[in-house]
Parts: structure tokens; C-alpha cells; sequence
């Protein structure tokens, strides 16, 4: 007890609650009537009815009136009001069963009549405790049960909405307490000051946590949102780099609804062409629907670009009403997600009860909008610059396939022109004159170079197809080889056949042959200093494989990675020395491939005494190509192959 | 304008040997180069009175032979004669006097290099 003033802790803390309360009552009701929603008016509801038992109080104390029985029959009834006005609040934000609230609308009517048929029997009536102790058990029960479904509620929900739910529990809880508290006080009287001061104490902490879960200050709000918005805005800078927008898509609406404490969130993507808005999946593994422009509420926020709340989506948008209510949703907050003036779709939150959003979330989302535009935009800079990428890369490739493939065929026909016309013109100023032996020489030469080279093009253009394989039959590649092997053999480059036998495989022969002699020309022409080639043919399991050796002037190892590609010429190769267009490997591997082998290269380049241009290190060099073949084709593959011959 | 032989620059054999029989019986004096580098040895010797140029030859190309030719303050005409197609833009590029798309007609390369000889 304070001296001077004469007010002890008990009085203090009492008057500091029931200001607390009174202040919370006139917070929500100022907010209830400047904009009347449901949630907020049953806010202002509960609180009113404290501030009214407060008031009375006061009043009583005021005007000196003796304690009478009807004001505590009031006081009391009223009070009894509370955990079904509770009730209705955790029905606004988290929804309560039906049943449910109708078991507590029934028990407060019997409570309340209770209460007023208290006073009928004389004070030291022993009916009095039983009653009593069945109103408190009914007051806990019901907020006991109330804080359990918000602990519930706030384990599902996120951010905001969590905390808001956790300090709707804990208010519950000790309004609970406090009645639990009067219990004792009146089972022992001598302790009854220390009760009281506990209980005002609770009465105190309860009131602020309702305050602040039903009425939460926009300060505090934002201090909630905070955590969860910082850790969006963290990630946003990378999003744009994630694999596919619809991953991006996912974890927008996975930051923005947690942001804002909503159970759901979702992205319209505008699509210009088909003039549709794109609704993302809930989760990520659901299909995306399509939607006209101005449907839901989101395309109103679409159309209107400016962001929208509705507490009553159903109320709002009767269009709709069946969608919402098929999905539970009773309030939605939606912004247009726009860059500069480029409308690129809208951003949506959904939630089941519509206390979770506030007015001032409206410039939250706006804000998340924002970000998502910025984040949807530079994803689009990142694809259009890789298209525009792509569409270089496949321009230069068709040129350089193109005047590659020009430059070698026109080369030829220069000479088959010229030489022509020269030939024409000689015998147009002397028809007497012999015939230019070595000029039809060259004729004939420069055709079959034509003829080479034209042939090389049409099989690199079936390989593109796929279409390289004709008729599969048994073989036996040892056969096939000395056959290759004695057309091919020269004194300069002299070619020995060497390992098994036989060794049968399934194959198209004709183009095993080409394979065979390809790499066999190939290891002579490299070999310009002569030496023996070595092909050798051996089974193994399944497989049969054959190999082609030289001791030639080998690759750089640069060039062994790029020996099969289309075009490619090793870059210790004079272009003059060596005629071709670079397409004999890029169609061996196309035969293997449709064969189902495996084509592989090994090379060693001699680093001593200047190797292949000098001649003198030649040995250390050369190379092996070796073809690895199954014994047989998946029967499939022989139906559709053989039916192309 | 000199008297001097008109050079062919080309790496394919066949087309060196046909266009210098060609011009050899328009009665022109003739000399080959198989490419930039064997042409800039040659006109260090003698002055050709015109140089057909092929653009795509190893050692030395078509732009290396004009751009050494300017280095060495060497003004000589220079008909470009290449299979690409591109032909008239590259002929710009080195400052060529005028080309020849392969394959050729025979009356079109000798009028382009007579009207190049009378200049």
C-alpha cells in the first residue's frame, strides 16, 4: 500500500485493467464503426461487454451505491456472455462447427440464468458452490476448448496470421485462469487478496493478448510480416535465374502467402495472344487453369489495375460464389502485377476466414505485386536475350553448313565449266584440231570428285533423318574387312588384317563397308608419309568390334573431341592436301549410332623432333578408330529398317 | 597500266590450270600462285597488270593478300573470283576493282578481265 495515495497493488492493478480494456473497447469500436465487418463488430462486441461491467462498476463506486443483488446478477450475466462472444470471434478467424456454436449459445442462456437465479437463495446456501462451480467449469471448458482450436489454427497458418492466432490462444487461456483463480478465493477466504492480484494480473495479460490478436496495431502487424517479407525479398534477386517460370511462379506465391499470413496464394499470368489470364496451381504439382480476363475477383483487380479486399468474396463477386464457397474462401486480396505498362497478370492471396487480411495489407500486396512484376520481367529479358541466343547460334551453324557445303561443290563445277567451255571454244576456232586428251581427263576426274562429294551430302542429310540403314543381314566383318582390305591396299600404305577368324554380326553390310573403307582412306591419307594401316576384327560376348590403326601424324587432342561433328577438319590439316568436306566421320558415327555401337578415337601425337612435318618422329604418332557392334538389332529396329530399303 | 602478266591466285590445281589456258589463248601472259603468300612473292618480282583473286586458300587468304598488298602502298587491280556467296560484298571489303561468282561462265570472266586490262 503506497502511503501517500492509500492505494494498494491490488487497487492499482485493478484500475490499470479495467483502463486497459476500456481503452481496447474504444480502439475496436472506433475501428467497427469506421468500417462495420463482422469480425470487427464481434470484436467490439466482447470488448464492449467488459467495458460495460467496468463502467457499472465505476459507476457503482461513484455514486456510493449500497451492493446491490440485481447489479451483480448483471454483471454476472454479462460476464457469462463472454466465452460465447469468444467463440464467435475464433469462428471469424478460424472457423468453428456448427454444433459447436450452438452448444455454446445454449450454455451461455442456461449460465446466464443461473446467475440470475443466484441471488434467489440466502448466501450460505450450499446449492450456491455446486452452481457456481458448474458456471466456472462451463466458462473454462469453453475458452479451454477455444484455446485448443486456435493453437490448432496457428499450427496450419503462417507469418501473421500464426502469431495473431498464437495470442487469440493464449488470451483464451487466461481469461480461463482468471475464472479459474476465483475458485480458490472463495474455497479459502483468507488468501483471498493474493487471488485477487494474480487474478487481476492474468485478467491484464489476457486483455492485451485479445487486443492484440483481434485488433492487432498496424505497427505490430508489420513487425510480424516482416521476418517472412525479408526472407522473400532475399530470394527475389535470384528467382529470375530458376530453371522455368513456373518454378519462379511457385516461389512468388510461396513467399507472398507467407508473407501475408494467407493460407493460399496464386499468379494469373496474362497471355496476350490468347487473351487469357493463367492461373497457377495451388501446389506445385497441379495443372494451371485458364481464365477470361475480367473473371474472379482477380481479374477485376486485372482490369481495374488497382488492388482490391473483399472479406466476402461470395457477397462480392456472386458470378463466382460457387467457386469460392466449392473452395472455401471467404476473403481475397488481389493486385495487378504490371511493369512500366506492361500488364503481365495479377497476384492473388486467398483465405478461408476474413480477419486474417487487414485494410492495410492491400499496400502490402500491392508492394509483392510489384516485386513479382520485376522478377517476371527480367525472367522474360533472361529468355528473350537465350532465344535471340539460340536463334544466332542456329542461323550461323545453317550457314556455315550451307556456303561450306556450297564453297565444296562449287569448286568442282568451276573447273567442269571452265574446262568445258574452253574445250568448246578450241574446237569452235579449230575443229581440225586432236582432241584434248588431258583436258577430258580432267573432266572425268572433277565429276567423280563431284560425285563423291554430292553422295557424302545426301548420307549426312539421311543420317539427320535417321534413315541411314538398309537391309540388316548376318556378316562376318573378318570377311568384310580382307574384302575392304584388298580393294584398298596400296605399296605406300599397305593394310593388314589381323585378330579372330569370324565374327558374324547383324549388320547392313554396305554400310559397315563404307564405315570400314572410310577409316581406312582416312588412316592412309593421314599417313602421308606411307606405313602400314592395321584393321582388326575380334567378338567379345556380345559384341563384335573392329579397329583401324595408323602410324600417321595423329590428332591434337583438341581436335579428338570434335572428330565427329559435322564439317570438322583437324587443325593440323591443310584443306588442299586433304580433299572432303569434312562429313566422312559425322556419317561413320550416324551407321554406328543406327546400329547401336559405339564409335571411339584414340590418338597420340609424337611431341619430339618437329613429329609429323618432319617425318622423322613419325612412329611415335598415330591413331585408332575403333567400332564396337551388338550381334544382333532389337527386332523393332529390322522391321522398320528393312521395310526403308 | 603495265604490261605485265596477269596473276591467277587460286588453291584448287584444276581451276589454276583451266583459267590460265583460257587466258593464255585470249593471247594474255599468264602466272599462277596456289595462294596470298605465293602471290606476294610473286609481285614482289614483277607487277601483274591484274590479280584474279580466290577469297578461301590456307597459308594466306584473299583478305591477308589484299591487306599486305595495301601495306606495302601497292595499287594493283583486283578481280575477285570465289564460290561463296557473299562474293560482291567481299570484293568491297578488300577494295577489289570487281568479281566473278564460281562457277563461271567463260565469255563473263574474259569481258570482266579485258574491261579491267583496258582501264
Amino acid at each position: 500500500v503506497d502511503p501517500e495515495t492509500g492505494l494498494s497493488a491490488d487497487q492499482f492493478l485493478n484500475y490499470l485493467t479495467q483502463a486497459t480494456f476500456f481503452a481496447v473497447f474504444l480502439l475496436t469500436a472506433w475501428a467497427a464503426v469506421r468500417v462495420p465487418r463482422r469480425a470487427r463488430i464481434n470484436t467490439a462486441l466482447f470488448f464492449g461487454v467488459l467495458a460495460f461491467i467496468i463502467a457499472m462498476q465505476w459507476l457503482t463506486a461513484a455514486i456510493h451505491l449500497p451492493a446491490n443483488p440485481l447489479f451483480g446478477a448483471l454483471t454476472g450475466g454479462l460476464l457469462m456472455t463472454m466465452p460465447y462472444l469468444m467463440l464467435r470471434l475464433v469462428d471469424d478467424f478460424s472457423g468453428v462447427p456448427p454444433r459447436v456454436m450452438a452448444a455454446g449459445a445454449g450454455g451461455m442462456i442456461v449460465s446466464i440464468a443461473l446467475v440470475a437465479a443466484l441471488p434467489l437463495w440466502p448466501s450460505d446456501a450450499p446449492v450456491r458452490f455446486p452452481i457456481t462451480v458448474l458456471l466456472v467449469l462451463y466458462f473454462v471448458v469453453l475458452s479451454g476448448y477455444v484455446a485448443v482450436q486456435l493453437v490448432l489454427g496457428s499450427r496450419r497458418a503462417s507469418g501473421v496470421t500464426r502469431r495473431r492466432l498464437q495470442a487469440a490462444a493464449a488470451g483464451c487461456a487466461l481469461l480461463a485462469l482468471v475464472l479459474l483463480l476465483i475458485l480458490p478465493s472463495t474455497l479459502l477466504p483468507a488468501l483471498r487478496p493474493v487471488w485477487m492480484v494474480a487474478s487481476r494480473l492474468v485478467g491484464l495479460a489476457s486483455g492485451l493478448a485479445f487486443f492484440i490478436a483481434f485488433a492487432p496495431p498496424p505497427i505490430l502487424r508489420r513487425a510480424w510480416q516482416e521476418p517472412e517479407l525479408r526472407a522473400f525479398l532475399g530470394r527475389a534477386a535470384r528467382l529470375p535465374r530458376l530453371s522455368s517460370t513456373e518454378a519462379i511462379v511457385w516461389e512468388i506465391t510461396r513467399g507472398v502467402s507467407a508473407s501475408l499470413g494467407a493460407p493460399a496464394a496464386t499468379v494469373g499470368l496474362w497471355d496476350q495472344d490468347d487473351q487469357l489470364m493463367r492461373y497457377a496451381p495451388l501446389d506445385p504439382e497441379g495443372a494451371w487453369t485458364d481464365a477470361p480476363a475480367h473473371l474472379y475477383l482477380a481479374g477485376r483487380a486485372f482490369s481495374t489495375q488497382r488492388a482490391l479486399l473483399s472479406d466476402n468474396a461470395e457477397r462480392d463477386d456472386p458470378e463466382s460464389a460457387d467457386v469460392y464457397r466449392a473452395a472455401g474462401t471467404r476473403a481475397v486480396l488481389a493486385a495487378p502485377i504490371t511493369a512500366g505498362s506492361e500488364r503481365l497478370g495479377v497476384l492473388v492471396a486467398y483465405a478461408p476466414h476474413p480477419p486474417i487480411f487487414a485494410d492495410d495489407d492491400l499496400v502490402l500486396i500491392q508492394l509483392l505485386a510489384d516485386q513479382a512484376a520485376v522478377i517476371l520481367e527480367s525472367r522474360k529479358l533472361i529468355d528473350d536475350a537465350a532465344r535471340v541466343r539460340a536463334r544466332e547460334e542456329v542461323t550461323r551453324l545453317r550457314d556455315d553448313f550451307l556456303s561450306s557445303a556450297a564453297h565444296d561443290l562449287k569448286t568442282p563445277l568451276t573447273t567442269l565449266l571452265a574446262q568445258a567451255q574452253l574445250m568448246e571454244r578450241k574446237a569452235e576456232r579449230d575443229p581440225t584440231a586432236p582432241a584434248d586428251a588431258r583436258g577430258i581427263k580432267r573432266l572425268v576426274v572433277e565429276t567423280r570428285r563431284l560425285n563423291g562429294l554430292v553422295l557424302e551430302l545426301l548420307d549426312a542429310a539421311r543420317a539427320e533423318h535417321g534413315r541411314i540403314l538398309g537391309l540388316l543381314e548376318l556378316t562376318d566383318l573378318v570377311a568384310l574387312a580382307n574384302k575392304v582390305a584388298a580393294r584398298l591396299t596400296t605399296d605406300r600404305h599397305p593394310i593388314r588384317v589381323a585378330g579372330d577368324s569370324r565374327a558374324v554380326a547383324e549388320v547392313d553390310s554396305m554400310r559397315i563397308d563404307q564405315v570400314l573403307s572410310n577409316l581406312i582412306e582416312n588412316a592412309a591419307k593421314y599417313s602421308p608419309d606411307g606405313g602400314e594401316v592395321e584393321v582388326r576384327v575380334w567378338q567379345e560376348d556380345s559384341r563384335v568390334s573392329f579397329s583401324v590403326t595408323d602410324r600417321g601424324i595423329g590428332i591434337p587432342a583438341a581436335d579428338l573431341a570434335h572428330v565427329f561433328d559435322r564439317f570438322h577438319r583437324g587443325t593440323n590439316v591443310d584443306d588442299r592436301q586433304f580433299a572432303g568436306m569434312g562429313l566422312g566421320l559425322y556419317i561413320c558415327r550416324a551407321i554406328v549410332d543406327a546400329h547401336h555401337g559405339e564409335i571411339a578415337v584414340a590418338s597420340t601425337r609424337g611431341v619430339a623432333g618437329g613429329g609429323a612435318e618432319g617425318g622423322a618422329g613419325a612412329s611415335d604418332n598415330g591413331t585408332t578408330f575403333t567400332v564396337t557392334l551388338p550381334l544382333s538389332q532389337p527386332p523393332g529396329d529390322l522391321d522398320t529398317l528393312s521395310s526403308l530399303k | 597500266v603495265t604490261n605485265g602478266p596477269i596473276l591467277v591466285v587460286d588453291d584448287d590445281p584444276n581451276i589454276l590450270d583451266v583459267v590460265s589456258e583460257l587466258l593464255d589463248m585470249e593471247g594474255y601472259r599468264v602466272a599462277t600462285a596456289a595462294n596470298g603468300a605465293e602471290a606476294l612473292r610473286f609481285v614482289e618480282e614483277q607487277r601483274p597488270s591484274l590479280v584474279l583473286l580466290d577469297m578461301r586458300m590456307p597459308v594466306l587468304d584473299g583478305w591477308g593478300f589484299a591487306k599486305e598488298l595495301k601495306a606495302r602502298g601497292m595499287h594493283l587491280p583486283i578481280l575477285v573470283m570465289t564460290a561463296a556467296q557473299n562474293a560482291r560484298l567481299w570484293a568491297e571489303e578488300i577494295g577489289a576493282q570487281g568479281y566473278v561468282a564460281k562457277p563461271f561462265e567463260v565469255p563473263a570472266l574474259l569481258d570482266a578481265v579485258e574491261k579491267l586490262r583496258a582501264n
